[in-house]
This record gives structure tokens, sequence and C-alpha cells, in this order.
């Protein structure tokens, strides 16, 4: 059976359309969907219509939403991408009809013990990727047409692009949550240092920057900044993980290299995708040295009073999440009363068409031994200025105070240990 | 379906992927996808021209290095040719540059593909 009139299948995708406009200020993505799939059923005359999302950390399809097809959606259905009928569309991303249901063609056996007797379903597709499957079954044996397949696609393509748009909205919501619940809401208060911190997301999608300070038992200072790859929700989560790992094992160990050396390994055993660079820096309770571990994160700058501010001299080691049992060097320097250290995330001095060296030497240029306060203000000023940058920006800025005694400077006494 | 954004050449059938100019959050998704479907099509070795490319952030990095791991499960390998400044600077930082193979030049990065054990034909 085919759509009668093409005036009237335009009409009825207009009324798709308005679902989803309307949509977009109020409805949820769920019920968006239910009411698309309502609509869709009725302009398709189908029994049931039913709409599959694609969650990508299980590879897995779950059902969401249904006409007439409740039952999927109450008892949590799941469909493996690549197995089954809607598991073959979401991996070969094309329709599939099927003009015979049983066991053979079909994975859930709600479709069949329901007595479904043909089926058509398309991808939903959006930024080019799939993100989901729509399918609706008919009852009664039937031939569906070209015309039908292409009805579907019009509603499936305006359902991915409201579901995607939805989601990332709500995903910036819970992003932004998540950032304010996990940066430290006081910096701790230190006798002999002072620290101020920015954290901005960026406009093309909230990321995975963080940055912490913590107390250790030992009466060290811990010193985190990092930068999950990726962006949105999925980012945001592994970051969370990352910085609750590094905590548990900064307790656990004192060697910034031993931290790394098992945070890099819990990630690459619980989240094998996961990329990230972290800097892990331990104060000793005198401040006046700083053991430091790069996990391919950019070295702090560093300002003594009264001088230029430098970037220091910090052996590089392997970002989180390549290869097993990276070689972790250790850095140990010393800071002298009055010494400034900034720590930051490549979006503060990455820039489209220009060398890093240039961002990372507008940043020496602009820090200074102040009070961290205003030098977060002031690089945060001349490094992003009015518009917001694409990528998100952490920094964190630590100053042991002033005291009187000997200006010995920053050295780099070199490398007191490797993990390997 | 190829993705227009990242034109896939084959030499002596060893896919090579030219990377845009500018590799961030925008696109890498693209690029990754890209990158696995040309190292699944090839013998698992692939290149990728990074020669006119003159930025590359952590998401940039995250579609290399999932690739690279990829073309390692499957025998293969990943080969990187590398020019300008941004992006090696880049790679020195992040350590990677010790782990994916790069070249300054694309016949250097076949010629490593094809006298190398791989790809095994």
């Amino acid at each position: 059976m085919t759509v009668a009139d093409p005036d009237s299948v335009e009409a009825r995708l207009r009324d798709i359309q308005s679902i989803t406009d309307t949509a977009l200020s109020g409805l949820d993505a769920n019920r968006l969907l239910a009411e698309l799939l309502e609509r869709t059923r009725d302009i398709l005359r189908a029994d049931t219509a039913a709409a599959l999302l694609l969650d990508f950390s299980s590879g897995q399809l779950i059902a969401t939403a249904a006409a007439g097809l409740e039952e999927e959606v109450v008892q949590g259905v799941r469909i493996p991408v690549g197995r089954g009928f809607a598991g073959r569309i979401a991996a070969e991303h094309r329709p599939v009809v099927l003009d015979r249901v049983d066991h053979t063609s079909v994975l859930n056996p709600i479709l069949w013990e329901k007595g479904i007797q043909s089926m058509m379903g398309v991808p939903m597709v959006a930024g080019g990727r799939v993100i989901g499957v729509l399918h609706v079954g008919s009852l009664t044996p039937r031939q569906f047409t070209a015309e039908d397949v292409e009805l579907l696609q019009l509603a499936a393509d305006r359902a991915a692009a409201a579901v995607q748009s939805m989601t990332a909205q709500a995903d910036r919501v819970a992003v932004a949550a998540l950032q304010r619940s996990l940066a430290p809401s006081a910096l701790p208060v230190v006798a002999g240092a002072e620290m101020a911190a920015r954290y901005v997301p960026g406009t093309g999608a909230v990321g995975g920057d963080w940055y912490d300070v913590f107390t250790l038992p030992s009466g060290e200072l811990g010193l985190v900044i990092g930068d999950v790859a990726g962006s949105g929700l999925a980012a945001a989560v592994i970051m969370g993980r990352m910085r609750s790992a590094l905590r548990a094992y900064a307790l656990e160990t004192r060697d910034p290299a031993e931290v790394l050396a098992r945070l890099d390994r819990k990630m690459q055993h619980f989240e094998p995708d996961a990329l990230a660079t972290v800097l892990y820096a331990v104060l000793e309770p005198g401040l006046g040295l700083m053991r430091i571990c790069l996990a391919g994160h950019f070295p702090p700058v560093v300002a003594l009073p009264g001088r230029p501010a430098e970037l220091a001299r910090v052996a590089g080691g392997m970002m989180i999440g390549v290869i097993p049992g990276a070689e972790r060097p250790v850095t140990t320097l010393r800071v002298s009363p009055g010494t400034l250290m900034c720590f930051y995330t490549d979006g503060l001095v990455e820039r489209y068409g220009e060398p890093i060296d240039d961002g990372l030497a507008r940043l020496r240029q602009v820090v200074t031994a102040e009070s961290p306060d205003a030098a977060c203000s002031a690089v945060m000023q001349a490094l992003v200025g009015r518009e917001s940058a694409r990528d998100d920006i952490a920094l964190l800025v630590v100053r042991r105070l002033a005291v009187p005694g000997p200006q010995a400077g920053l050295v780099t006494l070199g490398e007191v240990g490797a993990y390997a | 379906m190829p993705d227009a954004r990242f034109p896939v050449q084959e030499v002596s059938g060893v896919p090579v992927v030219i990377a845009p100019e500018e590799i961030d959050i925008t696109n890498a998704v693209g690029l990754r996808t890209a990158l696995l479907e040309s190292a699944a099509r090839g013998h698992g070795t692939l290149v990728v021209d990074m020669t006119r490319t003159t930025f590359c952030d952590t998401a940039g990095l995250h579609a290399l290095v999932a690739a690279h791991k990829r073309t390692l499960a499957d025998g293969g390998q990943l080969l990187l040719v590398l020019a300008g400044q941004a992006v090696p600077r880049v790679f020195a930082i992040t350590g990677l540059d010790r782990v994916i193979p790069h070249f300054a030049s694309r016949e250097e990065a076949l010629a490593h593909a094809l006298d190398g054990p791989l790809p095994s034909t």
C-alpha cells in the first residue's frame, strides 16, 4: 500500500516537521519520538512503529519509543549493532525491508510474537553517524514500496536531527553540572601559598579539561591539570573518573610517576578508547621543591619576581591511554619564595593558523609573579580576550609567597626517577 | 561512503588519507571514521598525509591514536607524513612521536609501508 497523493505526503511531512520544531522548545527526546512515531505510523498506515537509539558505549540499540509496540520500550529491548533486523540497518547504514518476520530475520521475539508480518526500517543519521533506527511493521502481509521507505527516511532524518539537538542540549546542561561539581569549590588554604583558577567551556562543546588541588596526608600538596580528548558528556564523564582515580592513587604513593602510571593502567584497562594529557605535581610541605610528571601535557610557565616568565624545563612523558608501561620521568624543580607557577590546558595556547610556540610566547609575556588571581585575569584577558575559544580552557595558578631570604631562583635538578 | 573532507588515494595498495589543514573537535570524528574505513580496506597499513595540517588538537590526536591502535591490532601500521612545525611540536609534547612512525615526505612513508614486513601480500 502506498500513500495516495504527493500533496498529502508533503502536508504530512510538514506535520512531522512541525512536531519536531515545537518539541525542541519543550518536550524531552522520548516524548518527541513517541509523538513522531504515532504520526509516522498513521502516515504509512502501519500498525507499529518503534525507535531504537544507539548507545555508543555498549554498541547496542536501545528501544526508546514505540507506537503499538510499547512492550519493546517497557522491557528495555537491546539489539547489538550488526545483529537482527534493526542491528543490520544500523551496521549497514541503509534501509531494510522484510517481507517475512520470524526468528531468522528478526532478533527480538516481541516482534514475531506480536504477529508482525512485514517490516521496514531506516537508519537515523545525524552528523554523518548512525544514532538510531526507526522501523514500522504491519500485522497483515504487505509489500512496502520505495516511496514508503523514502517517507520513513524523511521522518527518521527529522527525528535524528531533533534527538541530536536535544541530546546535545541535555549534554551541555549535564556537563556544566558535572564540571561545577568536580571543580574544587574552594581551593585549599595552604600556609605560604596562594592560588587561583579559571575554567571556561569552549563554544564547540564542553569538554574534558579539569584541574585539581589537594593536600596529602604527608603534608604535601598535589596539583593536577588535565585534558581528556573528546567533548560533551562522554569526555566529561571520563574526566570525572580520571580525576577521582588520580586522587585515590595520590593517597597510595608519593611518586608522581607511579600515580600517573597507575592512572594510565587503569584507563587503558577500563576505558581503552580514552586519551588524555595530564600534569601531576607534588609540592613538598615547605613548598621549596616540586616533583612534576607530565603525561603528554604542556610544562608549566614559571615566573620569578622581577624576571621574565619561562617555560619550565620538564622532561616529557607519554599521554595517558596510548601504550602500556610508558616511561614516566619525574623532574624536580626548586621553587624559590615569590615564584608563581601557571598550569594550563592546550585551549589557552593553541590558535588556528599559529604555531603553539607563539601561544606559549604570549603566555610567557603576560605571566608575572603577582597575585594568582591577578595573573589569571591577565592571562585570560590577553590570551582569550572577548571571543570565546572553540576548545575549553583550564588555568591554575599557584604562587609561593615571598618571604625574606636568599633569592635562589628556579633550578632544574634533573630527573630523580623514572617508571618503566 | 567516503567523506569528501578526507580524500583517500591509493598508492600500490596502500591507502593514503589526506588530512585537512585543521583537525579539531568539529571534524575529528569524521577523520577517525575515514581512517578506520581506509585501514579496513587496505592491508591494515595506512598512511596519513598531514603535510598541509597546521592545527591538530587533542581531538585530532584521539582520531590518530585510535587508528594507530586499530592498524596495530590488524597487524599493520599507521604511518604519518608530518611537515612544518606545528604538528611535530604537538607530537613531541604528547610523546606520540615516539609511538607513531612519522616521515618527512609521503615517498618515505610509502617506501616504509611497501618495503617493510607489512603489508603481507
